[in-house]
């Protein structure tokens, strides 16, 4: 298994990419090359030099040390969408493929087509109206929607799974819906749900750096990539490496979870070659 | 005068060889049967001589096919042979046709590749087509869609496109293999009459020697690539000389030495059972209907008894068996093991189904692939109040496995370790741990080879002698169950439609289903067991 | 067929009403005083008593709900309290940039994904696939609103071929008013591409492994005619509803796009209205999303029909 996973490119370079990613914001914690606090007025808008490798923004902060603050926020709010997605998306998938065709299945099947109605910027939207603009909200929209996205990964997969023999064979044995929901259609659906994970993990990324953008996510001073390009964005033609940098923290976190996950899947199950939506 | 000759083709895949050396003739008008267990290279010769090989497949030597080395052709002569010189039919009907395009459409697109003539030619020529293989226009329009045939139907659209260009040479690989057994006693009437009526030649490839065996003029035995032995048929059945071509027969026409009596006392009895399901509902306000898939089942089984329940795919038989074992919930009447209802109370009685356990036909689907065989083995202990803990569940694992032929050690392997047979072994095993009166074997040598069927019946009549089993054995498969039961059940429709004494059913039939049934069980010749 | 759509129109009308009143409740009602909260911490009794009024706060919530579906229904969204105009116009004014907008990035979208998902797929595993499939992996990776920065900073502020941002204007004509969402459109549709590219491919090479592809070209038929005779239709099913989803990624994307380019559209309303407070607008706004997005999954839900026999029922 680690030897195959050793020998698939997409999957070596993916890990890679999210590593130094994952890496940089936990390094942030203890040490950043400047303090993100600190302004320093007169060496603002500088493009990249030695004293500030990837240039300094509008306040004269260093960008690299941004970056890597920004990556905490990044991060933090697409996990825990994830973990909100999966939490409550898996459940309820487990229990609408136990119970198919029940009002439970409809419920929560039709319950999840209204949700996939709501994009998550729209959610956020509504969030910010009525509560006001925060991290939190991100967090929240992003979450609601992963939810639809799990439960129905989880129940088309578990759909089938219960149609084995196994399965049935375990009824035999006497045991009821939970207990084999949690033997014997859980494990077989975890590679799924690993792949799906690393995919909306990336999705959550792109979305938390959308609503940050448009100010529907984190607030200053907390750093944030979106934020930053949204700074950027009135002096782009003054300063385009205040764009260029945190764009490219964003599109190679991204790609590197994309590649990891296709990576995975393809380490899973050699048979499947599905690309992803 | 030959047709298709195939000389030394050698094939392999990805530098991984499939076939050696393979050589034999196919005559106009004649059927050639080509039969091996599964990896014999059976159906990669097939699709050799349509070279509709899997990528990265490689084929050397000669197969001259209408005076065409189809080896050397480029892949535009090819298309120009496929379906106008040759035809091919395959296993699975029911997805072998296009679900989105008519079946009118789909037998006219074979002229229409071929030849220059207008839509509506084409499809003239497809109604005839369809209507020699028995689809007449007036019961089946051409603007049909696939979803709305059965199995057999669809296997008809099948062969009519395969010679509505009335080809020299058509390829069937297992066409009737999925098909319920009197469905595919008509198929293979109407593939003879399609080979006497335009003296083509058909390359038959199946598993079943009985099968091939009623329809071939030659016969071509294959295994692990090779040919063994071949012949004309039947008199190769008389003198087969390689030592593999005469354990596939024995094998086919296994009998396992049973030694056991069933005694009087009745195990299970089954009293006017009905089981009706409901269906989707008409529209979006109409009622939900029912469908009865089991109709007044009464029949007992006696301790010690092997009984046989035979029918074709949909007649009630495995919900019949989910109803025996407890899972589902009858609408009417009673079932009892030893006196004791499978059901209480809305409630599946644990006491009574710790005393059946059940084996499956598909030895990969029958297994979590995720566990170990121990735990695999195991997990019928669940149906205990105090399941064995520590040294004595080792021991009782240790027990079921070796009971079935296999070693304690193998306790800690994965299932994808093991071989279909071997599989089933630990499927038995998982049904002997909580040492049950009766087993419910369900189709549960139909996926296995035949040499591989033959050494699980003898070890599930070995079992029933040793552990004084009672089995019901349910099959589409008559030849199997007339070897194996005392007594035999005939379903059809939900019905019980004839029991009695398995010599006696088979050697004078009383429902008329009943023989049509056996009538249409391919046999293998007689002749003398040497 | 008419069944089946009949069924699936009940369907939607049942989302669209659920959705509403998720909507409703979300914004009317969990808060407490709408009114309360639009006017700040230091409203006036009397102007807090006549907005409660004009929004028809002093009913029940059900007496609420329903005044506010039936204005709907009849073309009436209320008054923003903001701008003091009803909020039927300022949305149909917007609308004419938002809806091109969509329906121009969809339609670049698809135009790029067909040829270049068939193409990759015909020639599985060869640099042509490997091409698509690099570039398809970096378009579903870039966020499009850094995208969007990057060709005004390239084709707006190096190359001038176009302005930086606003709208032209539908009176000028239609040429300037495209050209001023070309920009925009080509940045919202990348990403879409890339993906709607992915799984026409992944469809596509799913339906040429099928048994029935095999029976094709048994009946001498060639690859290529095998591909688009019988894999290309079968391989719509899934590409529709990816199209039908893209379509609310699309109206999403759109309102952060807009922001990139200063267009007039519903997002700049939308966050317009968030800071002014105005509960109306976004309620109205969100709705009219939805709606677009329910009626667009029915389309394709009917388009599914069109396609597969299958769902039509027997005759």
């Amino acid at each position: 298994m680690i030897r195959a996973a050793l020998t698939n490119r997409a999957l070596v370079i993916g890990l890679a990419l999210s590593l130094i990613f994952v890496g940089a914001a936990l390094i942030s914690f203890i040490w950043v090359p400047q303090d993100v606090g600190a302004m320093d007025i007169p060496n603002k808008m500088k493009p990249p030099s030695a004293a500030h490798p990837l240039g300094t923004d509008h306040f004269g902060r260093d960008i690299l040390s941004m970056i890597m603050v920004g990556a905490r926020t990044s991060i933090a709010v697409a996990v825990v969408a994830v973990v909100i997605g999966m939490g409550l998306g898996v459940p309820l998938g487990l229990a609408a493929a136990a119970r198919r065709g029940s009002l439970l299945d409809e419920v929560i099947m039709r319950g999840n087509d209204l949700v996939f109605a709501f994009p998550s910027l729209l959610i956020a939207i509504m969030i910010t109206a009525v509560f006001g603009p925060s991290a939190l909200n991100a967090i929240i929209a992003i979450g609601i929607f992963n939810i639809p996205v799990f439960a129905r990964l989880t129940r088309g997969a578990a759909l089938s799974l219960w149609t084995r023999d196994y399965v049935l064979a375990a009824r035999v044995a006497g045991k009821g819906a939970v207990r084999i929901s949690a033997e014997h259609i859980l494990p077989n659906v975890t590679n799924l749900l690993i792949v799906q994970g690393t995919i909306q993990f990336s999705l959550g990324i792109l979305a938390e750096a959308a609503l940050s953008y448009v100010g529907l996510g984190a607030q200053p001073p907390i750093p944030s990539w979106g934020r930053m390009l949204a700074d950027s964005q009135t002096m782009i033609s003054l300063a385009p490496h205040m764009a260029i940098f945190p764009g490219m923290a964003i599109l190679l976190t991204v790609l590197g979870l994309n590649l990891m996950g296709d990576g995975l899947r393809d380490l899973f199950d050699p048979r499947i070659r599905r690309d992803r939506r | 005068m030959t047709l298709l000759q195939i000389e030394g083709l050698n094939l392999a895949i990805h530098d991984y060889p499939i076939l050696h050396d393979v050589s034999f003739t196919v005559a106009p008008g004649q059927i050639v049967g080509v039969i091996g267990e599964s990896g014999s290279g059976k159906s990669m010769t097939a699709l050799a001589v349509m070279r509709l090989l899997p990528d990265g497949a490689r084929a050397t030597g000669r197969v001259i096919l209408d005076g065409q080395d189809v080896v050397h052709l480029s892949e535009p002569e090819l298309c120009g042979m496929r379906g106008r010189v040759m035809g091919m039919v395959f296993q699975e009907p029911m997805t072998a046709l296009n679900p989105i395009q008519s079946i009118g459409d789909q037998v006219a697109e074979t002229i229409l590749v071929h030849e220059r003539v207008s839509r509506a030619e084409a499809m003239e020529r497809a109604r005839v087509a369809l209507a020699r293989v028995e689809l007449p226009e007036d019961r089946f329009p051409l603007t049909r869609y696939p979803h709305e045939l059965s199995g057999g139907q669809r296997q008809r659209v099948v062969i009519a496109m395969a010679i509505a260009l009335r080809p020299k040479l058509l390829i069937a690989d297992e066409p009737t293999t999925a098909l319920d057994v009197t469905t595919q006693a008509q198929i293979l009437i109407l593939l003879k009459r399609l080979v006497q009526e335009d003296g083509m030649g058909l390359l038959m490839i199946s598993h079943d020697l009985a099968v091939v065996a009623d329809m071939a003029d030659h016969l071509v035995i294959m295994r692990h690539g090779r040919v063994v032995e071949a012949g004309p048929s039947p008199a190769l059945f008389h003198r087969m000389q390689h030592p593999y071509s005469k354990a596939l027969l024995a094998a086919s026409t296994h009998q396992p030495d049973r030694a056991a009596q069933p005694q009087d006392t009745p195990l299970l009895q089954v009293q006017g059972v009905i089981r009706d399901y409901a269906t989707a509902r008409r529209g979006i306000w109409g009622k939900p209907g029912t469908f009865r898939a089991v109709d007044d089942v009464s029949f007992q089984i006696r301790r010690g008894e092997s009984l046989g329940l035979v029918g074709e795919s949909g007649c009630g038989k495995s919900t019949l068996t989910r109803a025996i074992l407890g899972l589902e919930e009858v609408q009417g009447g009673t079932i009892q093991l030893d006196g004791q209802p499978v059901f209480t109370g809305h409630k599946p009685n644990r006491a009574v189904r710790r005393r059946m356990q059940v084996v499956f036909q598909d030895p990969y689907g029958s297994f979590n692939p995720r566990h170990r065989v121990d735990r695999l083995v195991s997990e019928p202990f669940h149906l205990l109040d105090t399941p064995p803990q520590g040294t004595a569940r080792d021991a009782a694992i240790a027990e079921a496995l070796e009971s079935v032929g296999l070693t304690p050690e193998d306790r800690h392997k994965y299932i994808h370790e093991f071989s279909g047979g071997q599989r089933q072994r630990i499927a038995i095993a998982r049904a002997l741990i909580i040492k049950p009166d009766l087993i419910i074997l369900d189709e549960a040598v139909s996926a296995l080879d035949v040499s591989i069927r033959a050494q699980i019946l003898d070890l599930l009549a070995d079992l029933g002698d040793r552990l004084g089993l009672t089995y019901l054995f349910i099959s589409h498969d008559l030849s199997v169950v007339k070897q194996v039961t005392d007594r035999v059940l005939v379903m059809q429709a939900g019905k019980i439609v004839e029991q009695g004494v398995t010599a006696d059913v088979f050697a004078a039939p009383s429902h008329p289903y009943t023989r049509q049934l056996l009538a249409a069980t391919p046999r293998l010749p007689e002749f003398e067991n040497t | 067929m008419l069944r089946y759509v009949l069924k699936r129109l009940v369907s939607l009308v049942i989302s669209l009403a659920v959705a509403s009143l998720v909507i409703f409740l979300a914004i009317e009602v969990v808060p407490g005083d709408p009114a309360a909260y639009m006017l700040g911490m230091n409203a006036q009794a009397d102007t807090l008593a006549a907005l409660r009024e004009q929004l028809g706060l002093n009913g029940t919530i059900l007496e609420r709900y329903l005044s506010w579906v039936g204005g709907m229904l009849t073309g009436d969204f209320g008054t923003s309290y903001t701008y003091r105009t009803p909020v039927a116009e300022m949305i149909s004014e917007r609308l004419w940039i938002s809806l091109p907008l969509a329906l121009y990035a969809l339609t670049l979208s698809t135009l790029i994904a067909f040829p270049a998902g068939v193409w990759a797929a015909s020639r599985r595993g060869s640099a042509v696939d490997m091409g698509v499939m690099g570039v398809t992996q970096l378009g579903v990776a870039i966020p499009n609103f850094w995208f969007a920065m990057l060709m005004v900073l390239v084709f707006a502020i190096n190359l001038r071929w176009f302005s930086a941002g606003g709208f032209a204007g539908w009176e000028q004509g239609i040429w300037p008013a495209m050209k001023s969402l070309t920009l925009p459109a080509i940045a919202l549709a990348l990403p879409q591409a890339s993906i709607l590219t992915r799984v026409m491919r992944s469809s596509l090479l799913d339906t040429l492994s099928e048994d029935f592809i095999r029976t094709a070209r048994a009946k001498g038929l060639t690859r290529r005619q095998v591909l688009w005779r019988h894999a290309l239709r079968n391989a719509m099913i899934p590409v529709l509803t990816i199209i039908g989803m893209q379509f609310s990624f699309l109206m999403a994307g759109a309102i952060i796009i807009e922001n990139v380019f200063f267009l007039p559209g519903l997002g700049r309303l939308v966050f317009q209205a968030i800071s002014a407070r105005d509960l109306i607008v976004v309620e109205s706004v969100v709705m009219l999303l939805v709606f677009a997005v329910i009626v667009v999954n029915f389309a394709v839900d009917v388009a599914y029909a069109a396609v597969d026999p299958r769902l039509r029922g027997r005759r």
